[in-house]
């Protein structure tokens, strides 16, 4: 049954409402002028070009990157190994392993953030891209494991038993079978925990320093001053790069699919 | 949208229990006829070698995440004793803030709710163009971080904002700037639009689901486009509206960006009295103790939900996006 023209016009409606934001944040970086106001006066790029030359925004946009990477990395790591336990392990209870990855996922920021500062401190892991990075990492790994393992039920066992016949050892077959056939899935995990790392903010508050904040951190702080257009410039480019990440994951494999099968 | 929801139960094949040092390598890990494997192997499994390769996986989440769980426990029951419970079910300052957070996140449920079933509608029952249009749309907020829409709403409703200022000197219509930062109308708005999304997302997967037939059967029989919804559709989307509903209350229940920027000194939820508890009033005991009730209130709203409609299902709407 089609919707109704009401019902269109609503959606419609509540479209424009979910852009609107964004975009307004969008346009108050590129005025010319030195106050956010709408509409923006004139066009100019004067304060990306100011955030991109000040130490501080510069410092903090490294640390997030880095931060970002170890934390994809991490919970790929950590993510499909607990997917191969999951899936395959006789010995491990599946919901145990299951419950233990995707425990992460239900757990309020402001919890995890109180978990990780009181022990994260404790044994010397505070203010820097470690420790950060591991705590982003827990908290993304699940996606890493979710779709590993919807990729391991797809995994066609015969393959294995091939290598495995052939005189593989189990661990050699782990490496240059199984692995190369889940490595698309972890990677879409991977860039799904660094997004989340990305624009994390509560957890990044636990466990910043003076000396250590990553790029959210620093907004979070000048936000609660008040609006500048400097801030739009950064709230952009933090989302300009999320869109970017999400169109890879939402629309990439979909193409990677597409050109394979022409190939 | 879910994978969640292919969670295997155990892996399908019935090989035997072979560990790596029972058997050869060629017969370890395939299904091998019965009388195989040893019999007490398959009645006492042991460490094989996929629990091996789920070994640092399982390490790592330990070490770095239930073992800080139970330090916040251990936390809320020592520092300085199990007291900071008591304080926080006598003091009326908590009490209030967990009826205002619990009224927030009902509130914000329902209107998420309210709003996000006919979008979903909409995109479930329209054209390739319209589906396309809302999806992008809704993608775009749902991507955008939750700190850049917080501050957003701080640009669109501030006193000089963009609401007020269309009100005074475009409109005419007020003199004075209408006071909307830093209230619970605030907070609402801002948070209905952050998590308006994950609703929309699981109403939309369900509602797609619904075999058209159905529909068409009722519609066949005589009954009017009003009621085929009512009787049909309706009560058939039901379980997606739990699921996204679910996610949306447990997810506004921890709320603190949002809150914290757009809502005034009066309310104080529960995320930002824990953090309160922390930053300013250094009784981090109580502050784990608070945590620790926020944690368990979520996993019980889960459980309970997950009774109905499944976890993967509640989890999986998110799509790989946290709050």
């Amino acid at each position: 049954m089609r919707a109704g023209l009401g019902v269109r016009l609503f959606a419609c409606l509540i479209a424009l409402l979910f852009v609107t934001p964004t975009l307004i944040v969008a346009a108050t970086s590129v005025t010319s002028g030195s106050m956010v106001t709408f509409p923006p006066k004139g066009f100019s790029l004067r304060w990306f070009q100011e955030v991109l030359t000040d130490p501080e925004w510069l410092t903090a946009l490294g640390n997030s990157a880095q931060v970002g990477l170890l934390a994809a990395v991490l919970a790929m790591a950590a993510g499909t190994s607990l997917a191969f336990a999951a899936a395959r392990s006789r010995f491990l209870p599946p919901a145990l392993v299951t419950g233990l990855a995707v425990l992460p996922m239900t757990v309020p920021l402001v919890v995890a953030g109180i978990g990780f500062y009181l022990v994260y401190i404790r044994v010397g892991l505070s203010g820097n891209v470690l420790s950060l990075g591991i705590a982003h990492a827990v908290l993304g790994l699940p996606f890493v494991f979710v779709n590993v393992l919807a990729a391991l039920t797809g995994v066609d066992r015969r393959v294995e038993e091939a290598a495995r016949v052939s005189g593989a050892t189990e661990a050699v077959t782990l490496l240059r079978i199984t692995l190369p056939l889940v490595a698309p899935a972890a990677l879409v995990g991977g860039v799904l925990a660094f997004v989340s790392s990305w624009d994390e903010v509560v957890v990044a508050l636990f466990l910043n320093t003076p000396q250590f904040r990553t790029l959210p951190v620093v907004m979070w702080s000048q936000v609660r001053s008040g609006v500048e257009p400097s801030i739009s410039a950064v709230a952009t480019l933090i989302t300009l790069v999320s869109l970017l990440m999400a169109a890879l994951v939402l629309v990439g494999p979909a193409v990677v699919k597409k050109v394979r099968r022409r190939t | 949208m879910s994978a969640l929801s292919q969670i295997p139960s155990r892996a399908s094949s019935p090989g035997p229990q072979a560990g790596p040092e029972a058997g050869s390598a060629v017969r370890a890990g395939h299904g091998a006829g019965p009388g195989e494997g040893p019999a007490r192997a398959r009645r006492f499994p042991r460490p094989d070698f996929w629990s091996g390769a789920g070994l640092p996986g399982l390490v790592f989440v330990v070490a770095a995440f239930v073992v800080p769980m139970a330090v916040v426990v251990v936390k809320s029951l020592t520092d300085p004793s199990p007291a900071n419970y008591t304080a926080i079910f006598t003091s009326s300052v908590y009490q209030r803030s967990v009826v205002d957070t619990l009224q927030m996140a009902l509130v914000v449920t329902v209107l998420c709710l309210l709003i996000g079933y006919p979008y979903a509608y909409a995109m479930a029952r329209s054209g390739t163009a319209m589906r396309t249009f809302l999806m992008v749309a809704l993608m775009l907020a749902f991507w955008t971080s939750l700190l850049v829409r917080t501050y957003a709403w701080q640009i669109v409703l501030n006193d000089t904002g963009l609401v007020n200022t269309a009100l005074r000197d475009w409109l005419g219509l007020t003199s004075a700037p209408i006071h909307m930062i830093r209230t619970p109308f605030a907070v609402y708005v801002g948070m209905v639009h952050i998590l308006l999304p994950y609703a929309v997302l699981a109403l939309f997967a369900q509602l797609r689901s619904i075999d058209p037939d159905v529909e068409r059967a009722a519609q066949v029989m005589g009954a009017r486009p009003w009621r085929v919804f009512a009787r049909v559709t309706l009560p058939l989307s039901l379980p997606g509206a739990v699921a996204g509903g679910v996610l949306v209350f447990v997810l506004a229940l921890g709320f603190y960006i949002t809150p914290q920027l757009l809502g005034g000194a009066r309310q104080v939820y529960v995320g930002q009295a824990i953090m309160q508890q922390i930053e300013q009033f250094l009784k981090p005991g109580v502050g784990a103790a608070m945590a620790v009730l926020l944690f368990v209130a979520v996993l019980a709203v889960l459980g309970l939900a997950a009774r109905f409609v499944g976890l993967g299902r509640i989890l999986g709407v998110g799509m790989g996006r946290r709050r």
